[in-house]
């Protein structure tokens, strides 16, 4: 591996966000909104029944909702539209012509702007912290290291399906009703909306099913120790399987469609 | 060995084909019909390094899928392909360090980030040692004239510039071969002058072999001295500039300036068969013939008939001469009619 060139393409995609820091930070201003009506919504919700509910105390809650808002605000600037740029404006052919693995550049631009995303995440994280007080933090150094492990995961799950969706650039045009079609079922299926509990028993096995719940919901119930030793491995295992899986088959997808395009034509 | 060598190189498309209308897209959504297209139809070419070669030909010819195979983008339906050793598609990445491309319609650099960080990536991805990468940088910096926008985002600056720029990141790397696909496209007068005398100097002083396709022959001109003229797939021309000229472009023209309008033009339409004459009054062309006639025997049969105060002769346009054999005009697979014709045809006075 040249692990050079990637980190220099990396690097060279966190400049592009300071490039675009209004848009990133009006975007951050969105999410904001979004995560305190989240809270309050939720607040509400425990406020109607104290206690625990779907096995969740107030504080636990609180801390799924901002493990779920810091993963959501990992890797925003990745998405399927621009693989539907490349194809559209023939980059494809620009990147064929260097040296280097494209999915590895993907990747590279990918994970380049996650160190500001993550800062710019743990601070307003930390200011709904202070606003709202009181958060479950884990019981156990353990479950933290493995949490980490599971947020890892949980980004490399994002990029391979993220990544596997963008190639349908191939085939159609219109990316945007293909990233808003994703980002509805992602947040459906992963627990970022409503944590997997709450649903109904076959909403429960479809997700159980999916990909998705690798993305929000294994790292929040791993970081609050929802889960036992076995169940935690099975879980973070089935992510990796996932990730691994998807990033694999992302390659073969793109190189049957770089033959498609380069044995028969565009 | 040649850097190029490319025998019996093919490249078929399969296009789909659809009837017009909702009801031709619902028929070609149940029964799918494909029709085969030779972009590019067993061509042999042959590159030696340090050759600059143009390569032409009309819209469509099959010049850029040509290009797509050498940088092995393209993987080719069948034929043998080998640059520099290698077979393009199959090492894709190892070929891609050897080469320099610039698409003129399209940019590598980085459209949001200054240029000298796109430079600064092309150093990281092609491995370029650090002190090669300085001296490239600092020379094509001054040949370029890239300094003044070195800090502006690519998306920033003017197509002239961004040309300048993107040309400056193909030879960064010091690449043997470099492709050159339309780079004087959109170009002022200035930028194209100093692009053509920075590709020619790069042949020149480097060794590195250029082709290029271009439909500016001014392109050709200064840079090449091999042409290769591609239509329908196939190649119908491949030889030097010169011969190019010689053997095909046969058709001079003389401008007399008159001190006053001729008597009379039919001694003079007389004394030159086979030449197109055209007269306005105070001036008068003769369209000839040059292996009929020298220029020497066209002023001495119009000079007795009339005072010339000036004269001067247009050399033929390699720009008329492309044109024709795209029109089909001039076929150039038959060399032997322009030899035969060397020798003055029609006697002067006869």
């Amino acid at each position: 591996m040249h692990l050079r060139k990637y980190a220099a393409i990396a690097k060279a995609s966190l400049e592009v966000i300071f490039v675009y820091r209004a848009s990133f930070a009006l975007n951050m201003v969105g999410t904001v909104f979004y995560v305190v009506a989240m809270f309050y919504l939720w607040q509400t919700i425990f406020l109607g029944s104290p206690g625990a509910l779907g096995g969740f105390t107030w504080p636990e809650m609180k801390a799924y909702l901002l493990v779920a808002f810091l993963l959501n605000s990992l890797m925003t600037w990745f998405d399927e539209w621009v693989m539907g740029r490349d194809v559209r404006e023939g980059r494809v052919a620009v990147d064929l012509a260097r040296p280097i693995d494209y999915q590895t550049k993907r990747f590279a631009e990918a994970v380049g702007p996650i160190p500001f995303e993550l800062f710019s995440a743990l601070l307003v994280g930390s200011v709904v912290v202070f606003v709202f007080g009181g958060i479950a933090l884990p019981t156990d150094p353990a479950h933290f290291a493995l949490f980490i492990v599971s947020v890892a995961l949980a980004t490399l799950l994002k990029f391979s399906i993220i990544y596997c969706v963008s190639m349908t650039a191939f085939w159609t045009t219109g990316m945007t009703g293909i990233v808003v079609g994703r980002v509805a079922i992602q947040n459906l299926f992963s627990g970022a909306l409503i944590p997997l509990v709450f649903f109904p028993d076959w909403l429960r096995a479809i997700a159980a099913v999916l990909p998705f719940q690798g993305l929000v919901s294994t790292p929040a119930l791993t970081y609050l120790g929802k889960m036992d030793g076995p169940t935690t491995a099975l879980m973070l295992g089935i992510q990796a399987v996932w990730a691994f899986g998807l990033l694999l088959f992302g390659r073969l997808l793109w190189r049957g469609a770089v033959k498609a395009v380069t044995i028969n034509g565009g | 060995m040649p850097l190029i060598e490319a025998i019996g190189l093919t490249k078929k498309f399969r296009q789909a084909v659809k009837e017009p209308g909702l009801v031709g897209s619902l028929k070609h959504f149940f029964t799918r019909q494909y029709k085969d297209k030779l972009a590019v139809d067993h061509i042999d070419l042959s590159v030696e390094a340090g050759e600059s070669v143009a390569y032409l030909g009309p819209n469509g010819a099959g010049k850029s899928t040509t290009i797509k195979m050498l940088t092995g983008i393209l993987v080719p339906t069948s034929g043998s392909l080998i640059v520099d050793g290698l077979v393009p598609h199959e090492k894709r990445q190892q070929n891609a360090r050897n080469i320099g491309v610039v698409f003129g319609q399209r940019t590598q650099l980085w459209w949001d980030i200054p240029v000298i960080e796109s430079f600064n990536l092309a150093r990281d991805m092609y491995e370029i040692p650090p002190k090669q990468y300085k001296a490239n940088l600092a020379e094509f910096t001054e040949l370029l004239g890239l300094a003044e926008f070195m800090n502006l985002p690519a998306g920033k600056i003017s197509l002239g510039q961004r040309m300048r720029a993107d040309l400056c990141m193909a030879l960064l790397h010091d690449p043997k071969m470099l492709y050159l696909d339309e780079p004087t496209i959109g170009l002022d007068i200035a930028v194209k002058d100093s692009i053509r005398k920075f590709i020619r100097s790069r042949v020149e002083e480097s060794g590195t072999t250029v082709m290029l396709t271009t439909h500016d022959l001014g392109d050709i001109e200064d840079i090449c001295n091999r042409i290769v003229i591609i239509d329908n797939g196939k190649i119908i021309h491949d030889g030097d500039l010169a011969a190019l000229k010689d053997n095909y472009a046969r058709d001079r023209v003389i401008h007399f300036q008159l001190a006053r309008p001729p008597e009379s033009m039919a001694p003079i339409c007389a004394g030159l068969p086979a030449c197109e004459l055209t007269n306005d009054g105070l001036s008068l062309s003769v369209r000839f013939d040059r292996f009929q006639f020298a220029a020497g025997e066209i002023a001495a049969a119009v000079m007795p008939y009339v005072e010339v105060l000036d004269f001067r002769i247009d050399e033929p346009e390699v720009e008329d001469l492309i044109r024709k054999v795209y029109l089909g005009q001039l076929t150039l697979d038959a060399p032997d009619s322009a030899a035969n014709a060397t020798e003055p045809a029609v006697p002067l006075g006869a």
